[in-house]
């Protein structure tokens, strides 16, 4: 009992974690169109902030407040001095935000050396439940999540600005004919997305020690998960992100480490190869 | 696929996007104009000759350098074949190369076979098989692959097969195989050096002569309407979906036997071989180059390659930024890559029409 509660736990935090990276690859994979190879890097910029908070001895939730603030700003800078040339053709914008993310990861690589480096949690210990010891801040990712998820939904259904970026997505030409500035909204969704990830960098960090490849790891199971909810809503990468991070979590208890990785990749290529509008069809939020 | 492309370009009326006969007439006339100073075979000729000389004039461990670009710029060739003719973003060209490497690998460890006339085919058509598997599985179907599916599923199949080197025993998990014995013709065995290095250029030559039929053949035509317009070729009667998955398979055959060669040219296979690192290092090599020329893949290799090995002694941390910078420099502004300085874009595409039409309307 006590082992399947801890599993079922461990299952949860990593798919929550998954989440947490997926929902600003699949805002701006599904209101721009464009599959962010920089993403991965925007998340290890994140974590890199949060680092250097805590070794300027900075309180470390200082950094991961800061984190998704800056690194937001620098995908705005970068949305309109570079993505903006990429939206007509999507494998160009691969390529240039591969190029991106490239020089991001290795600069970030020549700064920290090719150590691993590790942050304390700011919230350590573990809370007990009768027997059982749950990491507090696992657990704190797993709410932080929960309310990132709400929050990103509200303001995408419920407010003006929501209205506003849902309509450059499904019509730019009559969304700026009824006085909606697309390049700001793209701009926008780009720096939110990027924000997104960088809030994921600060949040992990503690569970994965800093090192340059920190973002590559999480890169193609992002993209798969994109692709398993479908892209075009918010709902859909997050639905896939859940059934991913669930799916490569949960396997391992199951069967060989090395077969379940392979596997979940199998399953979700077969699956968007017979399903390619994804768990969830249609756009909307 | 007998029917020849400009007669069937005349039948489409103009407000489908085909050309009128005067237009047609008009770049014709162009084509002949500037048939007679060709910048490509010049630049060919080039590489080649600098290419057969360079043992001659380089130090030894310069020489295993150039072997090693060689075999690369014969992976670039694959991809070039893929993406820049017909329009396939294939992000996962590394497994076919690793997996022929590491099949190779295991023929040479398990059983002991170095022959160069069994390896070499055994690479090539383990690159294959994988490729037809993969490229069947991603490009055919009821309904045709969007162009991200087809680029995020090669990448995924590359990026698993990583994973799956790394953890499988039996490969040699995270080292992969080390020391794999020389290949062999008879008692001759191929170690570095000259005698390697001029296998590996024939064998470049040889398959780029190859390519450069294929692509100036009609079914070369198809694939570059494929990648100009993947719809209208189809609406033409062409079977676009499965002229893909024949380019994709072809390529990854080239790149089997570049895997292969690769191999046993540095005794040693590893996981990055069939992961994503090699995959994105091989379309670097051809968009600097130059995507859809072939000669274009052979010279980013040549740049790529022997700009790092000659700033990795100082500036090696750096190096992978300076990489990124210039990769995007060239995505933004010269997206057909360093070759069309010297190249027009009417070359790149060829001329075929031009020497065609004169034929014809010699022969009657």
């Amino acid at each position: 009992m006590a082992n399947a509660f801890v599993a079922a736990f461990e299952i949860l935090s990593f798919g929550a974690i998954i989440v947490l990276i997926v929902l600003g690859l699949g805002i701006i994979a599904s209101m721009m169109g464009i599959f962010n190879f920089a993403q991965g890097e925007f998340v290890l910029l994140g974590a890199y902030i949060t680092y250097l908070a805590y070794a300027k001895g900075l309180p470390i939730w200082a950094g991961m407040v800061a984190a998704p603030f800056l690194v937001g700003a620098l995908g705005f800078v970068l949305e309109a001095l570079i993505i903006r040339r990429f939206y007509a053709a999507p494998i160009v914008a691969m390529l240039g935000t591969y190029a991106l993310g490239l020089i991001i990861r290795e600069s970030v690589r020549g700064l920290i050396g090719g150590f691993y480096l590790t942050v304390p949690e700011p919230i350590g210990g573990s809370i007990d439940i009768g027997t059982m010891h749950i990491s507090a801040w696992r657990f704190t990712i797993i709410v932080i999540t929960l309310l990132v998820m709400v929050g990103c939904y509200l303001l995408l259904s419920r407010t003006s600005f929501g209205l506003r970026m849902r309509a450059t997505l499904e019509n730019p030409s009559l969304a700026r004919a009824s006085g909606i500035s697309t390049p700001l909204m793209y701009g926008a969704t780009f720096a939110f997305g990027s924000a997104l990830a960088g809030l994921a960098g600060a949040l992990i960090v503690p569970v994965f020690s800093l090192s340059a490849d920190l973002g590559i790891r999480f890169l193609i199971q992002g993209f798969v998960a994109v692709m398993v909810g479908g892209v075009g809503s918010f709902i859909g990468p997050v639905a896939g992100a859940g059934v991913i991070g669930t799916l490569s979590a949960a396997l391992p208890w199951i069967m060989a480490p090395v077969v379940a990785d392979v596997l979940v990749f199998v399953l979700a290529i077969a699956f968007i190869k017979f399903r390619p509008q994804g768990l969830i069809a249609g756009k909307g939020v | 696929m007998s029917k020849s492309m400009s007669a069937v370009k005349q039948a489409i009326p103009a407000e489908l996007g085909g050309e009128t006969d005067v237009a047609m007439t008009e770049r014709v006339a162009i084509a002949q104009a500037v048939a007679g100073r060709k910048v490509l075979p010049v630049v060919e000729g080039v590489v080649l000759v600098a290419a057969l000389l360079a043992p001659l004039v380089l130090q030894d461990y310069l020489t295993v350098f150039a072997t090693r670009v060689v075999i690369l710029a014969l992976f670039a060739l694959s991809f070039d074949l893929v993406w820049g003719y017909a329009g396939i973003m294939s992000f996962g060209q590394a497994l076919f190369f690793g997996s022929a490497g590491y099949g190779v690998a295991l023929l040479a460890r398990d059983l002991d076979i170095t022959n160069i006339f069994l390896v070499l085919p055994a690479g090539t058509l383990i690159g294959l098989t994988f490729a037809l598997l993969l490229g069947g599985f991603l490009l055919l179907g009821r309904h045709p692959s969007s162009v991200i599916f087809v680029s995020l599923g090669t990448l995924t199949g590359s990026y698993a097969a990583d994973r799956l080197a790394r953890g499988w025993y039996y490969l040699g998990g995270q080292n992969g195989i080390p020391s794999i014995s020389s290949m062999t013709l008879g008692g001759y065995e191929f170690s570095e050096g000259p005698a390697f290095y001029y296998l590996v250029l024939g064998i470049l030559i040889v398959v780029y002569l190859l390519c450069r039929f294929l692509v100036r053949s009609q079914f070369g035509l198809a694939l570059a309407g494929l990648r100009e317009n993947e719809q209208r070729i189809a609406f033409f009667g062409y079977k676009a979906q499965h002229l893909k998955a024949i380019i994709f398979a072809i390529g990854g055959a080239i790149a089997g036997l570049a895997g292969s060669l690769y191999a046993f040219h540095e005794g040693f296979v590893w996981p990055n071989m069939v992961g994503v690192v090699v995959s994105t290092q091989v379309v670097l090599y051809v968009l600097f180059g130059g995507s859809g020329t072939l000669i274009g893949a052979v010279i980013g290799t040549v740049i790529v390659e022997g700009v790092s090995f000659w700033l990795s002694d100082n500036y090696r941390d750096i190096w992978p930024i300076i990489l990124g910078v210039l990769l995007l420099l060239v995505i933004l502004f010269r997206p057909l890559g360093l070759i069309s300085f010297v190249l027009g874009e009417r070359e790149r595409v060829g001329s075929f029409s031009a020497k065609r039409k004169e034929k014809r309307n010699a022969a009657p």
